[in-house]
């Protein structure tokens, strides 16, 4: 008898107690994991409302965001992907709160080297974004820039100026992310110095006398064939 | 216009020296012109002349103000303002030293009394906006009756130039006297193919050279000028003369045209970048769009303006086209710039780009109904900021240049009279189609979605 007492019934004991223990932690989890629902919800759905009224759809609308989300299968305007996000930022908080309230030392060491490195991803987030609208920008104004100064290769030029600004913010946000930090940035030197080579040599030798040309119009002025007034 | 001449920088900005306090606006004034307008006291006339590195034009043109006056407004005292923009090539001085030698070559037999002159650097923005306020603040001060700006690259300009641009004010009571110059029929595209034709149609008078550069106004007007609260803006940069035109519309001030005769003057610089010069000009006449929503909104319409002066015929120098060249651009936007147009454009009209870019080169023609709808789409959609305004702006430079390549094809063989009757439909369209731009107008955003809605014209 004594040795079932032993064996079966004190560990049973034990943990029942530890269970009694542990299921207050465990319901605030799930309070704490209601309340961070509802009050996503409720952002969500207010917050939608505060940034159509704030004209958030015509900003990003303007700054091509809009092309983004369309091109990443998202269907909801920026003012609804945008409170998505906050309320779904704000649940993230209440779950972790919620975790941290069930008192488990494992997961709070998890949950430290977390929050350590979220403010690096917000940082690669934001340079990503950025990179994103200045890539729109700066493509655009090219663009328009090489058209009105009768280049063929606009449309080159434009996506060029694109891509290249888009991988230079990867590279950055990457470098944030301390991911093969001195990696991609010696990858990222490569390629470039490499395309400038590329460019270099193409223009130089495949198109001498296109550079002579382009170098005589830049010295001597171009030749102007009207003489036009248009104001 | 604002854009000739005047690229100016810092440098062109007031330096060191006190400046003096005006009555009623922010300090522009140096205490050296300050200390001049003391000495002044008060005059009838004011004559400005805007400068920069205009040494080898200005002489002429102070010659030209100086025996005007002395021929025409004998009796009043009148002062003469180079208000310049910090030229290097001695403009100020050249400005300050010419005089007329003889008045009995001009038949001038009355006493002359001595022009009261002064040349200034001056303050704000470097522009030409920066430099007639300098002139509205000397007007101000000086309590004239009747003032004139005329450009200093002016090669053509004649002492009846002077008379015609103040007489209308002294005499005939009104506060605005637009230039109405006779020019080359492929002279001032960007006039004729958008900022008279919308000037018109917006505000109702058929004022043909608002942004003619050379002007009379009244005292009032100065005053009227110098109250607005522009002159931080683009407006003390470029686009003050159409600034200049639309404010005295919009204010219901009394406005004619006098005219002038030709208008030389000196050749720009070969590389002025037209879609910089283009952009800067509908960008100031959209601006004013929206400012004076409220009056053009509820105008039907136009009717002319008096025109003073005695109307003659004479020889102007011929201009080079270079149509294939134009095209050439218009095809390469309608290829690379589709996707920004079609912000703003319907689907109609950009199938009818495409195809037109099929088009043999000599039977290119854009119509007037298409033209004018592309301005008003282009005005609303700026006034929605879909895009950056540059970037609107600047597209619009390959359209344009269809548009002026399809009326050089139209009228090289018609004469000056036939292509002022062509430019007239033009303005008819404009006005006619002003019902879509005040309906567009007040939609504001919804139609501009992404995939541009088809309205009804």
């Amino acid at each position: 008898m004594g040795i079932l007492r032993k064996l079966l019934l004190d560990p049973l004991d034990r943990c029942v107690d530890n269970l009694l223990l542990f299921l207050p932690n465990v319901l605030t989890a799930i309070a704490v994991l209601l309340v961070g629902a509802v009050l996503a919800l409720l952002i969500k759905a207010l917050g939608a409302r505060f940034f159509r009224a704030v004209g958030v759809d015509r900003l990003a609308r303007r700054a091509g965001l809009d092309l983004l989300l369309d091109r990443s299968g998202i269907r909801d305007a920026a003012s609804v992907v945008a409170a998505k996000f906050i309320g779904g930022l704000t649940l993230a908080v209440f779950a972790v709160f919620a975790v941290q309230t069930i008192n488990v030392p494992a997961v709070e060491r998890l949950l430290e080297r977390f929050f350590l490195y979220l403010p690096d991803v917000f940082a690669a987030l934001v340079i990503l974004l950025v990179g994103y609208l200045m890539s729109n920008f700066l493509s655009r104004a090219a663009l328009i820039g090489a058209v009105n100064a009768g280049m063929g290769v606009s449309r080159l030029i434009g996506r060029s100026v694109k891509y290249l600004v888009i991988v230079l913010s990867v590279t950055m946000a990457l470098e944030q992310l301390g991911i093969g930090s001195g990696t991609v940035v010696i990858a990222f030197s490569i390629v470039f110095s490499g395309i400038v080579l590329a460019f270099a040599i193409a223009f130089g030798l495949g198109g001498r006398d296109a550079a002579r040309c382009f170098l005589e119009k830049k010295l001597k002025g171009s030749e102007r064939d009207d003489n036009m007034n248009h104001l | 216009m604002a854009v000739h001449g005047f690229s100016m920088t810092d440098r062109a900005r007031c330096g060191g020296g006190g400046c003096g306090v005006s009555g009623m606006n922010r300090v522009i004034l140096r205490s050296e012109v300050r200390e001049w307008l003391d000495r002044v006291g008060s005059a009838d006339l004011l004559v400005g002349i805007p400068s920069y590195n205009n040494a080898g034009t200005i002489g002429h043109v102070v010659r030209a103000v100086q025996a005007g006056l002395a021929k025409y407004f004998p009796r009043y005292r009148a002062v003469l303002v180079n208000s310049d923009g910090g030229s290097e090539d001695g403009t100020r001085q050249v400005a300050e030293q010419a005089a007329v030698d003889d008045f009995s070559q001009l038949l001038v037999r009355q006493r002359v009394p001595a022009l009261l002159k002064t040349a200034t650097l001056y303050r704000g923005a470097p522009g030409k906006g920066s430099a007639f306020r300098t002139v509205f603040e000397i007007a101000d001060a000086l309590r004239v009756k009747a003032c004139a700006v005329v450009d200093s690259d002016l090669r053509s300009i004649t002492p009846e130039w002077v008379e015609l641009l103040l007489k209308p004010v002294l005499d005939e009571g009104f506060d605005y006297v637009a230039p109405l110059y006779l020019r080359h029929k492929y002279d001032g595209t960007i006039t004729n193919s958008i900022i008279y034709p919308l000037t018109r149609a917006l505000y109702g008078r058929r004022v043909r050279q608002p942004i003619g550069g050379d002007f009379g106004f009244s005292g009032r007007l100065s005053r009227h000028f110098l109250k607005q609260d522009v002159w931080e803006t683009d407006v003390a940069r470029y686009g003050v003369d159409i600034w200049m035109t639309t404010t005295a519309i919009a204010g219901s001030f009394d406005v004619c045209q006098s005219f002038l005769g030709a208008k030389i003057h000196d050749a720009k610089d070969p590389a002025a970048d037209l879609s910089a010069m283009l952009s800067q000009v509908v960008s100031a006449a959209f601006d004013l769009m929206e400012a004076y929503q409220e009056v053009w909104t509820s105008v039907s319409g136009s009717m002319q303006v008096p025109t003073f002066g005695f109307r003659y015929a004479v020889g102007l120098e011929p201009v080079e086209v270079n149509v294939e060249r134009m095209l050439e651009r218009y095809v390469l936007g309608a290829r690379d710039l589709a996707d920004i147009w079609r912000r703003f454009l319907p689907g109609r009209i950009m199938e009818w780009l495409a195809d037109s870019c099929r088009v043999p080169c000599r039977e290119f023609r854009l119509p007037d109904e298409l033209w004018v709808e592309i301005i008003y789409r282009l005005a609303v959609a700026r006034r929605n900021r879909i895009l950056p305004s540059e970037h609107l702006l600047k597209s619009l430079t390959p359209l344009y240049l269809g548009k002026i390549a399809s009326f050089v094809l139209e009228t090289r063989d018609s004469s000056a009279p036939e292509v002022e009757e062509r430019i007239e439909r033009l303005c008819c369209q404009f006005e006619t189609m002003k019902p879509l731009l005040v309906s567009l107008w007040e939609q504001r955003e919804e139609v501009w979605d992404g995939n541009t809605q088809e309205t009804v014209a």
